[in-house]
């Protein structure tokens, strides 16, 4: 299959079961919204280090936000849900308490499993902590120097899904960058989908383990690496010079079919070779995503015949 | 089984009546003579339903009632479920002890609306008498949790022993408003009278259009109370108010109290700017 003149190669890109929490971040406006949530993101590319995989998911007008002010949506991964719990604890109360003017509410109401960070938070009010109900829902007051950070109690969990992917081989780093950032302007718009890596490409996929480093939980992906071609069981075909991998965490496989459509067809450019995913032959995970199968109804005509 | 229950009163009342056997929820599993045949009291005689009301529909825990029922108290007593609206006036204790489901009355209401409410949404398009939200006589006690969103003013002791809820008024409330409250909130749009919020544990009055805060309170700061703002947009949003960006985004002046108790309390006075 081709689009737009790039090999899409017949595999699939392969996802596991995480827990995810969807945290609206608000304050006086969209600049200190945005400050909170960029830390509350921050060093959250994988959870083999970072112990939990965070990004904003978008921008929130005033019109979407409980208190009408601007903000930001950010989805946080982890892989069970008490580690949710405590990254949602450590990184609120370290990054949105911490932040002048900002508030912070659940994005996921409907969730009947819930975690309550708020209500672990609130001591550090040291006892002049006080909640008020509105709706359906408690929010507690936690007196601060520059008057008072409203958090709300308790957080939904949904059930997410974990390292969606796919693999832009380029010609040379330029092209395969620009087809990159193609991919992730692309896939900005779609609701219920992150891209946890800086500006949401990751240049050093790994694979499991290592071939010489038995405490290594993922070492390089080699056979991706274009530097050691004629050392290893290189996997790139003689005219790529260069491989980005755009990795998805999403909330439910459709949001991440989605997005893997919209980044694969956007990264479909001049310079591009082939777009591949990574798996491991189902062993990894439950979610499977075929890429000839995603992008069904983009396939160039030529490659149809 | 109905869309709806329909009581259209068949001529103005020149007596008042118990009609607390008005009870949505009670109305979903009765079809339209066992709900003519329901108990009603003017004074020791009772009477039924029937005697003063037509009644269309039944199996239905949607209510509608028509006419002017200003002397009919007790309406909606403990409804936990379904949906109750009243075209018109209603007497006291609408609602009281209403624990779920919606009540609407499009006019105004007697004394003692929403007493010891636990949950639900009851909403009046005009005015309370006293006592709206407060506790039973003689409780510990007054509402404790659900929303009362009342368009108009209020009487005396509005939301009185206040342990958890909402209170809205977007007009006046008369004196000893917020009296006792042990937590929840309070909101006034317009005027409260003397002695707001004696004896408050840790609720708070907010008020908009003006009030004389105790000696029994002190000032702390002035500031963007964000539960405030997030209460006042929660309030539009979801009953269709038309607040002013002034209220929901204004600094309000905080004072700590009521000295004569815990004092954890607080009044807010919104700072017209």
């Amino acid at each position: 299959m081709y689009v737009n003149g790039v090999f899409i190669d017949d595999t699939f890109a392969e996802a596991f079961p995480m827990r995810a929490a969807r945290i609206v971040v608000t304050a006086v406006n969209a600049r200190w919204a945005r400050e909170a949530a960029l830390k509350l993101t921050g060093f959250a590319t994988s959870v083999i280090a970072c112990k939990c995989e965070a990004a904003i998911e978008r921008e929130l007008e005033p019109r979407e936000t409980p208190d009408a002010r601007p903000g930001m949506s950010v989805l946080l991964f982890a892989m069970d849900t008490e580690g949710l719990g405590k990254r949602l604890v450590e990184r609120i109360g370290q990054t949105v308490l911490t932040c002048p003017t900002t508030s912070c509410f659940d994005g996921l109401p409907e969730a009947e499993k819930r975690l309550t960070p708020g209500r672990s938070l609130r001591i550090f009010g040291d006892g002049f902590q006080g909640s008020k109900v509105v709706g359906r829902d408690r929010f507690w007051r936690v007196p601060v120097m520059d008057g008072e950070c409203l958090l709300q109690e308790s957080f939904g969990v949904a059930k997410g899904i974990g390292g969606g992917n796919f693999i832009i081989l380029g010609a040379d780093a330029r092209s395969t960058l620009a087809a990159a950032e193609a991919s992730v302007a692309a896939i900005a718009s779609i609701e219920g989908v992150i891209l946890p890596f800086p500006g949401g490409i990751a240049r050093s996929g790994s694979k499991v383990g290592s071939r010489r480093y038995k405490s290594l939980a993922a070492s390089t992906n080699d056979a991706y690496c274009p530097t050691l071609r004629p050392l290893t069981a290189s996997s790139l075909p003689d005219d790529v010079d260069s491989v980005l991998e755009i990795v998805l965490d999403g909330l439910d496989e459709a949001s991440i079919r989605r997005a893997m459509r919209a980044g694969i067809v956007a990264a479909c450019l001049p310079g591009i070779r082939a777009i591949t995913a990574g798996n491991y032959g189902g062993k990894l995970g439950p979610h499977h995503f075929p890429l000839r199968s995603i992008l069904d109804g983009h396939a160039d005509a030529r490659a149809l015949a | 089984m109905s869309d709806r229950v329909t009581l259209t009163l068949r001529a103005p009342l020149d007596e008042s009546i118990e009609a607390d056997s008005i009870v949505p929820g009670a109305f979903a599993s009765l079809g339209d003579a066992e709900i003519g045949a329901l108990p009603v009291w003017a004074g020791r005689a009772r009477r039924v339903l029937a005697d003063y009301f037509d009644v269309r529909g039944g199996r239905s825990a949607t209510v509608r009632i028509v006419g002017d029922v200003r002397r009919a108290h007790g309406i909606g007593t403990g409804m936990a479920a379904g949906d109750l609206v009243v075209d018109g006036d209603a007497g006291a204790r609408l609602a009281a002890g209403m624990s779920g489901g919606r009540a609407d009355v499009l006019g105004s209401t007697g004394d003692e609306a929403g007493m010891a409410m636990s949950g639900g949404s009851l909403r009046i398009r005009r005015d309370a008498g006293d006592r709206v939200g407060a506790g039973l006589a003689g409780a510990s006690r007054g509402m404790t949790g659900g929303e009362i969103v009342i368009g108009g003013s209020v009487g005396a002791h509005a939301g009185a022993r206040m342990r958890r809820g909402l209170l809205f008024v977007g007009g006046d409330a008369g004196e000893l408003a917020a009296r006792a409250i042990i937590a929840g909130t309070v909101i006034v749009i317009g005027r409260v009278g003397p002695v707001p919020a004696f004896a408050n544990k840790r609720g708070s009055l907010v008020v908009a259009g003006g009030v004389e805060v105790p000696a029994t309170y002190r000032h702390a700061c002035d500031y963007e109370p964000p539960h405030v703002r997030l209460a006042l947009t929660y309030l539009a949003r979801r009953y269709e108010l038309s607040l002013g960006a002034g209220l929901v985004e204004g600094r309000y002046r905080r004072y700590c109290g009521d000295a004569g108790t815990v004092g954890r309390g607080e009044i807010l006075e919104w700072i017209r700017e």
